[in-house]
């Protein structure tokens, strides 16, 4: 027999009980995953392959006569995203006040937070696959499926931002004699716009690459160029789109990140 | 001269904000020229009887009970659980190398950051796009494309919490002589780890909603039997699996955000 | 042990931390540096496990010139040498065990780290480090639920875990209580006694510093202008070092008795 050791005198763990449980589950999961899903897995091995000949198809020998078309397609799916973001705020901003809790009663509020959920909920593809035979396959179809499908997400957000704000200002006004307007004037208003001009700016961003997808659809914008050039094996017209929208939403994200910087942070 | 001409000069707007209002004002402009903007068509056709808002008021409940489509649901829902489980595990892994005191060289880092950047660009459909090109139709696709995309949500938000961690911890672990990865595991990972959870549920939220359409583009899961009503012009039968679809999606993102609240 | 030899250290932007220092440190000696904030102690104790590099001269440890050394040299050389911090610098998240634990990692290959499977000798080393601070009991409580002294005292365990040959602390008891201080102090010195551990601390409580040192070495804008017994340093030696009359801030005690 061994003589006792420091870590024999070491406490025993708390019982978790829940943390087994909750592995077990997860792994469950995922064998489950694994184990139904219908994938023809052996050409999981021919992938990396495949992919690079693909990567040599479409980048090795680029159409950049056709950039100029492409470009404009890009521009299209930047107009789409732009336009849905500024509708989606026309309707969000009166849903967000109907939705904070410093500005609306609580029957309003839980219906008008119900549906910013369920539109929150519908991806934006859904949305323009309903809208193309009401405006047919044109980018207006693309613009209403953003915008439905922004509203939800931008509701939430301005009301979360107008139910953060501080209650001094609003008090002054009321300290004043302010009415009902005025204290929304100067004690709402100049607290939110920033971080509302710096959301409606985020969400551009992420428009932006769900407009460029919506095209493989039909509703207008590169997307469309890329998926009809890939079915149709042009392969080198597709590459050139592909990094045509790489590059221009990185240059989105860039300078839309800035001007929230500058918006939040005030000059300097 | 009276108190009131001495006052400083009243201070105007500032360039910046004259500049981004009229900026927004004529992007806008130049946008709707090139949508060729136009709600006319919208107007008559909702105020006049169509199928597609007649089938969203009426959706076909009976696509529970279809044996395609409760395979094509379940399908989503495999991919959804797979892309997930193998890109939050390399998301993690590129993010931390990707910090400024995790890289083992700047070179490591810039070129990670760079990979970085160029996944997060590509949405979903566009990965499908791809993987459908290079792999041919089916699951395996959709699997390697909602694998691709759950990396770029679960590296950028990972990333965004690694840049605040705590770094005296770090010094600790590298004034005792530890590797740069044995100080990545034990002084990094116990601090972000419930945030990490936390991104990893939402990554899971996102890939449920983007494997519902990659099939669109042939990538599996609902998204064809989607495509196919709209073929056929079945819009009950197309908005009732919808809403079924994003019924379970809510649960789903309910039972997600009971967790994400308990573990911040 | 030690060796400085004509050690200079210039951070960027010009400031002269360290001018031309020579200084011998013996095995086994327990050693405290004092000066004001900005005279060197900090940047003394990190040059010594390369933390911070020399700008010019020579620096020995155990033989081996520090500036010599590349990445996994540098680690070598800090396996053997503990570290004690101000802010304790410990994974607030995880348990005391672990943090101890962390004192493992030079000798325990890294997949076992990753996994967090321990072998059972290092397990029993850092519950022998734990046992000897008298906080064995705490070894399953998070970090972030203990008092500062507690914390201190976890981090004296995770560099003795290292079984160091070496201890540097860079103003241990700054954030704590006078009579935490003197516990934590009592523990590096009883430490550094029965294991022949050589130990360097930085304090700036004078009081403190003769109470506990063998040898005080005084820095004063980078140059060293005492070195000797604590029996040695008196009123006007200290205000050599700091260059003005003492106040009471300099020593811990409500009285400013030296």
């Amino acid at each position: 027999m061994t003589a006792a050791t420091a870590t024999d005198r070491i406490p025993s763990p708390p019982r978790e009980w829940w943390r087994p449980a909750t592995w077990v589950a997860v792994v469950v999961l995922i064998a489950w995953s694994f184990w139904g899903l219908d994938a023809r897995w052996e050409r999981l091995l021919d992938a990396p392959a495949d992919f690079w000949n693909l990567g040599q198809l479409l980048f090795g020998d680029m159409a950049f006569d056709r950039a100029g078309d492409l470009l404009i397609d890009m521009w299209e799916s930047i107009a789409i995203a732009w336009l849905g973001t500024m509708i989606a705020a026309v309707f969000a901003i009166p849903l967000s006040f109907l939705a904070a809790e410093n500005l609306a009663g609580l029957g309003t509020r839980l219906v008008v937070r119900q549906i910013l959920n369920i539109l929150r909920a519908i991806p934006e593809v859904i949305l323009a696959i309903a809208f193309i035979p009401l405006l047919g396959l044109t980018p207006m179809a693309g613009v209403m499926a953003i915008a439905i499908g922004s509203i939800g997400t931008l509701g939430k957000l301005f009301a979360e931002v107008i139910e953060a704000i501080s209650p001094h200002p609003v008090e002054a006004v009321d300290a004043v004699g302010g009415s009902r307007i005025q204290r929304f004037r100067w004690g709402v208003v100049p607290q939110v716009s920033p971080e509302i001009a710096s959301f409606l700016l985020y969400r551009f961003e992420i428009n932006v690459r769900a407009s460029a997808v919506l095209g493989v659809i039909g509703a207008g914008g590169i997307g469309g160029t890329i998926a009809q050039t890939l079915q149709f094996k042009q392969f080198d017209v597709a590459g050139l789109g592909l990094i045509i929208v790489v590059v221009a939403t990185i240059i989105v994200d860039l300078i839309s990140g800035a001007i929230r910087r500058r918006i939040l942070r005030g000059p300097s | 001269m009276a108190a009131i001409d001495r006052l400083p000069p009243r201070p105007g707007l500032s360039r910046f904000t004259v500049g981004a209002t009229l900026g927004a004002l004529v992007i806008t402009v130049l946008a709707g020229w090139a949508v060729d903007f136009d709600l006319s068509g919208l107007i008559t056709d909702l105020t006049r009887p169509n199928s597609v808002i007649e089938g969203l008021l009426s959706p076909d409940w009976a696509q529970i009970w279809s044996e395609r489509s409760r395979r094509a649901f379940v399908e989503t829902l495999q991919l959804a659980v797979l892309g997930t489980a193998g890109g939050s595990i390399v998301a993690l892994a590129l993010a931390l190398y990707a910090t400024d005191y995790g890289a083992p060289h700047p070179s490591v880092r810039i070129t990670l950051r760079l990979i970085n950047s160029v996944i997060r660009s590509l949405p979903d459909l566009l990965w499908a796009l791809l993987f459908v090109s290079a792999v041919g139709i089916g699951a395996l696709s959709g699997l390697l494309a909602l694998f691709f995309f759950s990396i770029a949500v679960i590296s950028k938000l990972t990333s965004d919490t690694l840049d605040g961690v705590d770094r005296a911890p770090i010094e600790a672990a590298v004034a005792s002589g530890a590797t740069n990865t044995e100080m990545l595991r034990t002084a990094v990972l116990p601090q972000i780890l419930p945030s990490y959870v936390s991104f990893v549920l939402y990554g899971f939220e996102i890939n449920l909603r983007a494997s519902a359409v990659i099939g669109l583009v042939g990538a599996g899961g609902i998204g064809e039997r989607i495509q196919f009503f709209q073929g056929r012009g079945e819009w009950d039968k197309l908005w009732g699996l919808v809403i079924l679809f994003f019924l379970v999606v809510f649960v789903v993102e309910q039972i997600s955000s009971f967790f994400r609240r308990r573990l911040v | 042990m030690i060796r400085f030899r004509d050690a200079t250290v210039v951070y960027d932007g010009g400031v002269r931390a360290l001018s031309g220092l020579d200084l011998d440190i013996g095995d086994g000696e327990f050693i405290v540096v004092v000066g004001l904030s900005g005279a060197g102690k900090s940047t003394l104790i990190r040059a010594i496990n390369g933390l911070v590099p020399l700008t010019s001269g020579s620096l020995e440890v155990n033989g081996r010139e520090v500036s010599s050394l590349n990445r996994s040299g540098l680690r070598e050389l800090r396996s053997d040498i503990g570290m004690v911090f101000q802010g304790f610098n410990l994974v607030d998240r995880t348990s005391v065990l672990n943090n101890v634990l962390m004192g493992r990692l030079h000798s325990v290959p890294t997949w076992r780290t990753v996994l967090g499977r321990y072998p059972a000798a290092d397990v029993e080393i850092a519950a022998k480090a734990l046992e000897r601070v008298e906080i064995l009991d705490k070894a399953r409580v998070r970090a972030n639920q203990l008092s500062g002294g507690q914390r201190q005292r976890v981090g004296i365990a995770r560099a003795l875990a290292q079984e160091p040959k070496l201890i540097l602390a860079d103003e241990p008891v700054a954030s704590l209580d006078p009579p935490t201080s003197h516990v934590v102090m009592r523990y590096l010195k009883e430490i550094s006694a029965d294991l022949g551990i050589t130990t360097l601390v930085n304090l700036h409580f004078l009081d403190l510093a003769t109470a506990y040192a063998d040898r005080i070495i005084g820095l004063r804008a980078g140059e060293l202008v005492f070195d000797g017994p604590g029996s040695e340093c008196d009123a006007t030696v200290f205000e050599s070092i700091y260059g003005r009359s003492l106040t009471a801030d300099d020593t811990m005690e409500a009285e400013p008795s030296l």
